[in-house]
């Protein structure tokens, strides 16, 4: 098949397992929506307002990574629930095709939440064109890192039981605990460093940065608040779990 | 050229219960164009042989080739001329019958307009036409399955895995996937179809394997298996009879509290006389598929594979 093939094997994808089951199950958008608005909401009530943006863009970076909870579940149940993922492997579209078919899914069930979100933040902030489309670049990096981890943690397991859980914890834990919803210039400033042990931490600053939030120093480990090095990381973890996404993908042992 | 060639494939899993050996050194060629059925119990190896020539997993030792081309090596290559009926699979929630096999034949590569005519025959031969634009969640099981089917069987791949394709199935709806399986087989796919419904196998079937034990027990033609039993005749008991009061008259096997015998025609009479005297009943019937595999591997193919290694 030619690459001009595979991408349509990819869109054709994302259309009848991302797009379809949305108009025809509208509740998806407001399940998506409604996780990040509730924290929102939550910090308008209880945080003083010049956090509000932190929230917001805090709440475009929770739905992004939260494509890779989506994915873990979608993945998990379409090759151990209803065993497609076979049918697709063992066809001519290629393991890279369905991984990104995949990944384009859980992006069309986030779009419209996104896009509410980045609404939300031009009335607040009144980013211009470039933070948006700095904004863009770092999302769409974040969503192709979660989205692979998502893939590869669900080619561990056996049970969809087993993923259920496994899927809230990870993405619970990158998404909510670290600096994305509030500004890491809460965390004491000796261990502002320990934030970057989660991959979120590096988008999420660098989604701060791009809508031009202040930013702290990181004492401890300077090199870590360098933008340049929060670049390099994400997209280093987005090509180590892109690559064995794809390994995992191509073999599946049980 | 022949369509499949496996040799000497072996598979070792490795679990909690220690190594399972699933199949061991098994070799296996099928012709191009032939329908050739799987036949074995569950955990017999079925299905990790399919999953190994269809490039879902990674032998132990051994290698196949399909058409040529190895399918470790060049999976690439091999994935582009297969299509495979998981075992229990199930379709897409929010899709319909028709959108299965129209959008599935478009990811492979087909356009627009020949998905849609092949669409259209595909679940007509089916009998899925009635149900075509209704979301599978609505549908039965047996028309998932059916949908399942329809959306492998149309892509018209020259290899077709169908990994027991008919499970759950009314014998109508069997019987018309049949008819659809001998299509694909005359516009020239090769069909590797694993099966616990003997008569399927026996119906569709130009030759079969037996496998037991990750071991093939038999390979030929479904008559010359049948043909290996030298008994005219098949008797079933629920009950009244015991295993030692059968024996005299022919070969006996208990299969989930069913007696089985096969024996000649000259004792159906006796054997009848007293079955009714005790007010018990007695199912009389030809030789078949069935009592070939309960005679070959001493089990019926319903019996689960004991984990443990046992019979």
């Amino acid at each position: 098949m030619s690459v001009r093939t595979q991408a349509n094997a990819v869109l054709r994808l994302c259309y009848f397992n991302g797009l379809t089951p949305l108009w025809r199950t509208p509740v998806l958008i407001v399940a998506v929506f409604l996780t990040p608005f509730c924290f929102l909401f939550f910090l308008y009530v209880v945080a003083p307002h010049p956090l509000l943006p932190f929230g917001i863009v805090g709440g475009v970076m929770f739905t992004t990574l939260f494509t890779g909870n989506g994915m873990l579940n979608d993945c998990g149940y379409l090759r151990l629930e209803r065993q497609l993922q076979q049918v697709f492997v063992a066809s001519p579209m290629r393991p890279l095709s369905y991984v990104l078919g995949m990944a384009l899914s859980e992006l069309a069930f986030a779009l419209p939440s996104m896009a509410l979100f980045f609404a939300v933040l031009e009335v607040v902030t009144g980013f211009g064109a470039v933070a948006f489309a700095a904004l863009l670049g770092v999302v769409a990096l974040t969503w192709l890192m979660a989205t692979s981890l998502g893939f590869m943690i669900s080619t561990f397991f056996r049970q969809l039981r087993e993923i259920w859980p496994i899927g809230t914890v990870v993405f619970s834990v990158l998404s909510v605990l670290p600096p994305l919803f509030y500004p890491i210039a809460s965390i004491p400033a000796p261990w502002r460093w320990v934030a970057f042990f989660s991959p979120s931490t590096y988008a999420g600053q660098l989604a701060d940065r791009a809508v031009g939030l202040p930013l702290p120093p990181i004492p401890t480990v300077p090199a870590l608040g360098s933008p340049w090095v929060q670049f390099g990381a994400l997209v280093t973890l987005t090509v180590l779990f892109g690559a064995a996404s794809l390994r995992l993908a191509r073999w599946r042992e049980p | 050229m022949e369509a499949l060639v496996a040799a000497d494939l072996s598979k070792t899993y490795s679990g909690a219960r220690g190594r399972v050996e699933a199949l061991d050194r098994v070799s296996l060629s099928i012709a191009p164009g032939q329908l050739f059925a799987f036949l074995g119990r569950n955990g017999a190896g079925k299905t990790t042989f399919i999953k190994i020539c269809s490039t879902l997993l990674i032998p132990t030792s051994g290698h196949a080739e399909l058409f040529g081309l190895d399918v470790v090596e060049r999976a690439r290559e091999v994935r582009e001329r297969i299509a495979i009926v998981p075992q229990e699979g199930r379709p897409f929630f929010h899709l319909t019958p028709r959108e299965h096999v129209e959008e599935y034949l478009r990811v492979r590569g087909a356009s627009g307009e020949s998905a849609r005519s092949r669409a259209d025959e595909v679940l007509a031969a089916m009998g899925l036409r009635g149900f075509a634009n209704e979301p599978a969640y609505r549908l039965s099981g047996g028309l998932q399955q059916r949908t399942l089917v329809a959306m492998i069987l149309a892509t018209e791949a020259p290899f077709l895995f169908l990994d027991e394709p008919t499970l759950g199935m009314d014998p109508f709806a069997r019987r018309q996937v049949w008819q659809v399986i001998r299509h694909a087989t005359q516009r020239g796919s090769t069909v590797l179809l694993t099966t616990h419904y003997l008569d399927e196998a026996e119906q569709l079937a130009q030759e079969l394997a037996v496998i037991e034990g990750g071991h093939i027990l038999y390979r030929g033609t479904p008559e010359a298996l049948k043909s290996r039993v030298h008994r005219e005749v098949r008797l079933q008991f629920d009950s009244g009879f015991t295993v030692p009061e059968l024996r005299p008259y022919g070969e006996v096997f208990e299969e989930r509290g069913r007696l089985t015998l096969l024996t000649t025609r000259s004792v159906v009479p006796e054997l009848t006389r007293r079955a009714l005297e005790r007010e018990r009943p007695i199912h009389v019937g030809p030789v078949t598929l069935e009592e070939a595999f309960l005679a070959l591997v001493g089990r019926g193919i319903e019996d689960e594979v004991d984990p443990e290694g046992g019979p």
